[in-house]
């Protein structure tokens, strides 16, 4: 029966860097999922906060905090240390982003030509902030690739051009070498040939050959390795003259890979203990305290005693909560009580518009305690009730802001000295 | 409990509904991740059985459903619950059933026959295996790769070791069953490493339980593998009639093989519809022995006067104990000993998975999975390891046929530890060795 200064429930980007931090602070962390987690579909960059109307993210995050249900209502004073310390545990595991709080949200092409606001960036994804000038746009894509539709992006591009948008979009289909003979292309199988130096010298130069005359900055599928991605992306920023653009389409995301991998094993190198395929299927109480989780075991229960959880399930999409078509909504693994509108007002009338829904979650107090439940139990994440993330672009900020405060809590005191508390610059 | 959950817990495929397409599943599974061959878990999984099923003509839409090797990595990664890896594990079984299986699939999946034509002709067997231009034969008129990791015969099972011994092989008058455990040593203990079974039971009767050795045959998780459910089945019926009333009694079965364990456990009823009252029983008291062992020392009852061992232990987790959800028990017990240096090797897979990596059409699929193990274990010798730990016969093997280093169940490891704690008294164990 493994016991833990902490049991941190659920592996997504709240869970895994709050263990991380944890871990760092010298507390003993054992982090439970049910399986793995939204990190594997994620588009690559760092949505702190992207409301409609906000300039930069420092603002959006002021805007969204002025919402008293919001997450960022308490959090605010927590972003910007724990998005500084999270660039810092991605640079020293090779993934350096650009890009801080306070700079001008810059439109971020998308691998279906729309654009999304963003600020903070991986480095495969930075040149998308620089001015176009007389640079044109080229999405590329691969022969048989079917997770990448440059034309179609292109097109779309130009018929609803975005503000500050290159002047000149279009498309091209590469032919890489040796893809024409395999079965399976998708994008973690050419990010795994993209690791291995001969191929990717190859596939480059076929890519850099392809462009049409003129200047171009290459918006590439997000395959540019996967355990060698720094030396790959480096060399195709030498090859295709400034670095390409790395979009992200359908799962798996290569970049979300990067993330998972990265967090995963300073987790593990700081003693951490990390078990997917753990589901929660009890719990244990004594009075208002949990004492232990119980997963799923082959044919009995494996429990977790731990001083204090950490409940990092994520939302309804996530698989936190669970709605069912009376209306009901349940927290699965405490059973907490649950924030939502009522049934009626779930969604809105334009299928595309933000949803009511999207706020459902749990509501807790400043140290994110659930309201109403144990006292030893923090939520963080997209548990947590009142954002609408698709809309206020919030969800990586409020995850990260959240993990650090509980890992701030509940992380021996002492032990904090390699944890930059200084904001992003 | 949904009605997702609960139809899934009647019939796997179920729960494949419950897919939403994240391809989690694709990014985890290590056969995709060497062979293109293997579209991944996902397109033979819920994609594929769409089209199976009672109401389709067509039982078999894609057969390369048959390059899973059945690790269940998918099943433990996935984030909705789909019981990836079982629903694919019984479209194997309606394809064999459609197609028939080969000669080669039928006779490695037949342990208990191997074994009982190996072990008295051993010194004869281990020579042919040894052979090269026998090895090579056997792949070419079999299909059984002539770099396959066969373990050699063992001289004598560990059941007629048993017996020679005067074991017990039933619950005694009086005895108390909570201080009693069933030893199930499976097919590879029983024809190919007695030894393990030695250690297993020395260390259990050192924690102050009574062994009994009940009459057994292999789990048939060989058989369930290569999709051959009705032998499997048969299999399955023999053992739960000789191990239900022991559980029943408060009798608990302890392994040391975590696929037999898991078969007891999980497979008897997930895989071969064999969800009775006896099978619920069986799965209830089946436990992995490093399991029971830190079970044990939960409760302060482990013995814990470990001789030191000064010396670094690479130790990989196989699939199957993971499919366990019981975390890593013998890293728990490594820790006890005083010098003991573990490491977990953090690798999926070493790709035998059973019979998978002895198919001489499989055998590079197996190599190719576990070299990164394979390069990890390797320096770890070089940098002075004299030895590796793996909890499945088969990973064993595989991983000792792929480095050279000799590589053993916990079991053995926690024995030298009990011996070197305690050179007085016969080695410190009241077990004698017998072969």
């Amino acid at each position: 029966m493994p016991a833990a200064d902490v049991v941190v429930i659920g592996a997504g980007l709240a869970g895994l860097s709050c263990a991380v931090e944890l871990a760092e602070r010298g507390a003993s962390v054992f982090v439970a999922a049910k399986g793995m987690a939204a990190t594997h579909w994620a588009h690559g960059g760092l949505d702190v906060a992207a409301p409609p109307g906000a300039r930069s993210a420092a603002a959006g995050i002021a805007l969204l905090a002025r919402q008293p249900e919001h997450p960022y209502a308490r959090l605010a004073d927590d972003v910007a240390p724990a998005v500084a310390a999270h660039l810092d545990r991605l640079a020293s595991a090779g993934l350096p982003h650009v890009g801080a709080l306070a700079d001008p949200l810059v439109s971020m092409p998308t691998a279906v030509g729309t654009h999304r606001p963003a600020a903070i960036l991986p480095l495969a994804q930075a040149a998308a902030r620089d001015e176009w000038g007389d640079i044109g746009l080229l999405h590329v894509g691969f022969e048989r690739y079917r997770d990448a539709w440059p034309a179609y992006a292109a097109r779309n591009a130009l018929r609803r051009p975005f503000p500050g948008a290159p002047a000149r979009i279009a498309a091209v289909e590469v032919s890489l070498p040796g893809l024409r003979d395999l079965h399976n292309l998708n994008a973690l199988t050419l990010a795994r040939s993209f690791d291995q130096p001969a191929w990717r010298a190859r596939a480059l130069r076929a890519i850099a050959a392809a462009r049409p005359p003129g200047r171009w900055r290459l918006a590439l599928p997000a395959v540019l390795g996967l355990v060698d991605h720094a030396a790959a992306f480096a060399e195709a920023a030498a090859l295709l003259d400034g670095p390409p653009i790395e979009l992200v389409s359908v799962p798996p995301s290569v970049p979300g890979l990067r993330l998972w991998e990265a967090l995963r094993s300073r987790l593990l190198a700081l003693g951490g203990r990390l078990q997917w395929g753990f589901p929660i299927v009890g719990v244990e109480r004594d009075g208002d305290q949990i004492t232990a989780v119980r997963t799923e075991g082959a044919s009995r229960a494996f429990r977790l005693v731990g001083d204090a959880f950490v409940l990092a399930t994520g939302g309804i999409a996530g698989g936190g909560l669970r709605a069912a078509p009376d209306g009901s909504i349940a927290e699965r693994v405490f059973g907490l009580p649950v924030s939502a509108p009522p049934r009626e007002a779930w969604f809105a009338d334009d299928a595309l518009a933000a949803q009511p829904i999207e706020a459902a979650g749990i509501l807790t107090d400043e140290a994110l305690h659930p309201v109403g439940g144990p006292r030893n139990v923090h939520v963080i994440g997209s548990a947590l009730a009142g954002m609408r993330y698709l809309d206020e672009r919030c969800g990586d900020g409020v995850a990260l802001a959240s993990a650090h405060r509980a890992a701030r809590l509940l992380g021996r005191a002492g032990a904090a000295a390699s944890v930059r508390e200084e904001g992003v610059a | 409990m949904t009605f997702h959950d609960a139809a899934a817990r009647e019939f796997p495929p179920f729960s494949t509904d419950a897919c939403i397409k994240c391809t989690v599943c694709q990014t985890v599974c290590p056969v995709a991740r060497v062979t293109d061959a293997f579209p991944g878990p996902k397109y033979v999984g819920p994609q594929a059985q769409r089209f199976r099923g009672p109401a389709s003509d067509h039982q078999v839409p894609d057969h390369t459903v048959d390059l899973c090797s059945g690790c269940g990595i998918c099943t433990r990664a996935c984030p909705a619950g789909v019981l990836i890896a079982e629903t694919n594990n019984r479209a194997r079984a309606a394809m064999v059933a459609e197609r028939g299986a080969s000669v080669r699939n039928r006779l490695i999946s037949d342990t208990d026959l191997l074994a009982r034509l190996g072990v008295p002709l051993a010194p004869l067997a281990n020579l042919g295996l040894r052979s090269r231009a026998l090895r090579w034969i056997g792949e070419k008129v079999l299909g059984v790769h002539r770099r396959g990791p066969l373990a050699p015969f063992a001289r004598r099972t560990f059941g007629s070791v048993w017996r020679r011994r005067g074991g017990l092989t039933a619950l005694p008058a009086g005895a108390d069953p909570e201080r009693t455990v069933a030893y199930f040593h499976g097919c590879a203990v029983n024809g190919f490493e007695p030894g393990v079974g030695e250690d297993a039971v020395a260390i259990l009767e050192r924690n102050g339980f009574t062994v009994i050795v009940p009459k057994q045959e292999c789990c048939g998780l060989p058989f369930i593998s290569n999709g051959l459910y009705d032998q499997a089945r048969r299999k399955a019926r023999r053992n739960l009639a000789e191990l239900a009333h022991l559980a029943r009694a408060g009798v608990r079965i302890v392994g040391t093989s975590t696929s037999c364990t898991h078969a007891l456990k999980a497979e008897y009823r997930e895989m071969l519809d064999l969800d009775d009252a006896d099978a619920r029983a069986v799965a209830d008291a089946t436990w992995d022995i490093c399991e029971l062992l830190v079970d044990l020392h939960d409760r302060g009852e482990l013995d814990t006067a470990f001789g030191p061992m000064h010396e670094a232990l690479p130790y990989h987790p196989p699939c199957q104990l993971r499919s366990h959800g019981i975390g890593t028990p013998a890293m728990d017990l490594f820790a006890l000993v005083p010098g003991l240096r573990a490491t977990d090797q953090d690798h999926d897979c070493c790709g035998a998975a059973g019979t998978y990596g002895l198919k001489a059409e499989r055998w590079q699929i197996a190599q190719d999975v576990g070299a990164p193990l394979f390069a990890k274990i390797r320096s770890a010798a070089q940098a002075g390891a004299r030895q590796a730990a793996c909890d499945s016969e088969t990973c064993r093997w595989q991983i000792q046929a792929s480095t050279g280093v000799r590589t053993r169940h916990p079991v053995e490891i926690l024995a030298e530890a009990y011996r070197r704690g305690d050179p007085a008294t016969d080695a410190g164990l009241p077990w004698r060795r017998l072969v």
